[in-house]
């Protein structure tokens, strides 16, 4: 294993590790995931929606509930190394890209965990249909990608700002938006049984140009 | 050049009375709306060139170190921001007088207010980065950032779904579809409004440097 991989590598075991024995930040966000279902599926129902506008509405409230679960754990990457006094020993210890793509890695697969918690959720209670899954599994993977690369960016940025709650919000809703834009048309389609290549070809060129943005202003977002 | 400056006022003057009374105003609009268009596109215009004059400040900034750089990029975000929420406002006005209503949601006026959220962001960022040092070089990376991302918010995600906003400039078809009149005026208040940019971004830019010199000179004497 190269020294790139075996840096992101060891960053990504740490965040994991730490995260599974404070346990309590991963329960809280997929309990927030459930808990927005619940309330979806509670005031939406399965069928009290318009047959001809489920397929809009429900994929615009499967990204809403997903986009806010990961609000809630995404922006951790960097904030709780400065909470926990371990964001000086990281800093001169990996390079400041190591760290993004380790933080950017547990942040993908933590989205991904969300979304495991929330699409079948979404699939038994709301009585949702994916015509096709390929298609609905890529919109995930990239849509997840983008918003996992932003947000962890957008955390190291904030990680040592006054009001870092409040902050965060603010910041990543207006960047994140044609990303949930893209990722909702894509849903729609892969609901329908289409494949989405326009909003899929959004959703790549998205995560291409957030990642190159974040890899060239790694250094400067997290190195003192 | 303060013979320019001083031009730029009849300049203006001209520019505002040939766009009341020289172009006949456009068909398929009601009574005299269309002249809205000498305002708001070089409003729309200005803020969009500020936030890349902010965007190329930042990263000279980051380049250099030099503070007079950051202070450039963030009296243009200020300067950007202004003509972005004048942008909405003539955008609100010719929305009531066409479709009777001040804001419709319409995909491009709603990735504009985005915009504005997105460098509102700026300003409360730089503010919430207590470290003089530090602040700088979080405001810059957030800028640049904010730049890779910004044609997804102005360009990609109006059209994903169908607006209503007429496409005199920005069209499929690559053409400006005004007569030469109006594209005569129209040109002219471009040219007029990014001088009064210019103008503006050097004295603001000016009372930044000021700004920080006075905040330079006051810390010592705080901590003796």
């Amino acid at each position: 294993m190269s020294r790139t991989s075996s840096a992101v590598w060891a960053v990504f075991q740490k965040d994991v590790t730490a995260e599974l024995r404070r346990k309590v930040a991963l329960v809280a966000i997929l309990f927030f995931a459930a808990t927005s279902l619940a309330l979806v599926a509670y005031a939406v129902g399965a069928f009290r929606l318009p047959p001809e506008d489920r397929p809009p509405l429900q994929a615009a409230l499967l990204w809403i509930i997903l986009f806010f679960a990961a609000a809630t754990g995404l922006p951790r990457a960097f904030v709780a190394e400065e909470e926990s006094g371990t964001g000086l020993a990281l800093r001169k210890t990996v390079p400041a890209v190591f760290v993004l793509a380790g933080k950017t890695l547990f942040n993908f697969v933590l989205f991904l965990a969300i979304a495991a918690v929330a699409i079948p959720g979404f699939l038994v209670f709301l009585n949702w249909t994916v015509g096709s899954p390929a298609a609905m599994a890529a919109t995930i993977l990239a849509g997840g990608f983008g918003l996992a690369v932003a947000s962890t960016f957008l955390s190291a940025l904030v990680a040592r700002a006054g009001q870092r709650g409040v902050l965060f919000p603010l910041i990543a809703f207006p960047l994140v938006v044609p990303l949930l834009l893209a990722a909702i048309s894509a849903t729609i389609e892969a609901s329908a049984g289409n494949f989405p290549t326009a909003p899929l070809r959004v959703l790549v060129a998205y995560d291409g140009a957030a990642s190159c943005g974040a890899y060239m202003l790694a250094g400067v977002a997290w190195e003192d | 050049m303060k013979a320019l400056k001083l031009l730029l006022l009849p300049y203006m003057a001209a520019v505002i009375a040939a766009a009341f009374l020289w172009p006949e105003p456009a068909k398929g609009f009601i009574g005299e709306s269309s002249r809205i268009v000498f305002f708001h596109v070089p409003c729309a215009w200005t803020s969009t060139l500020a936030f890349l004059v902010a965007a190329v400040y930042s990263a000279l900034f980051l380049w250099k170190g030099n503070p007079w750089f950051d202070d450039v990029a963030a009296a243009a975000v200020r300067i950007g921001l202004l003509f972005g929420v004048l942008t909405l406002i003539t955008g609100s006005l010719f929305a009531n007088i066409m479709w009777g209503t001040w804001w419709n949601w319409d995909p491009r006026e709603s990735s504009y207010l985005l915009l504005v959220f997105l460098y509102a962001a700026y300003l409360f960022l730089r503010s919430a980065v207590e470290d003089p040092d530090r602040r700088p070089r979080i405001a810059a990376a957030y800028a640049l950032f904010a730049v890779v991302l910004m044609p997804f918010l102005t360009f990609v995600a109006p059209r994903i779904t169908a607006s209503l906003h007429p496409q005199t400039v920005i069209n499929p078809q690559g053409k400006i579809l005004m007569d030469t009149p109006t594209r005569a005026v129209f040109f002219g208040a471009l040219a007029g409004f990014s001088a009064l940019f210019l103008w503006m971004l050097s004295i603001e830019a000016r009372a930044g440097r000021l700004a920080r010199r006075d905040l330079g000179a006051e810390r010592p004497a705080a901590s003796t």
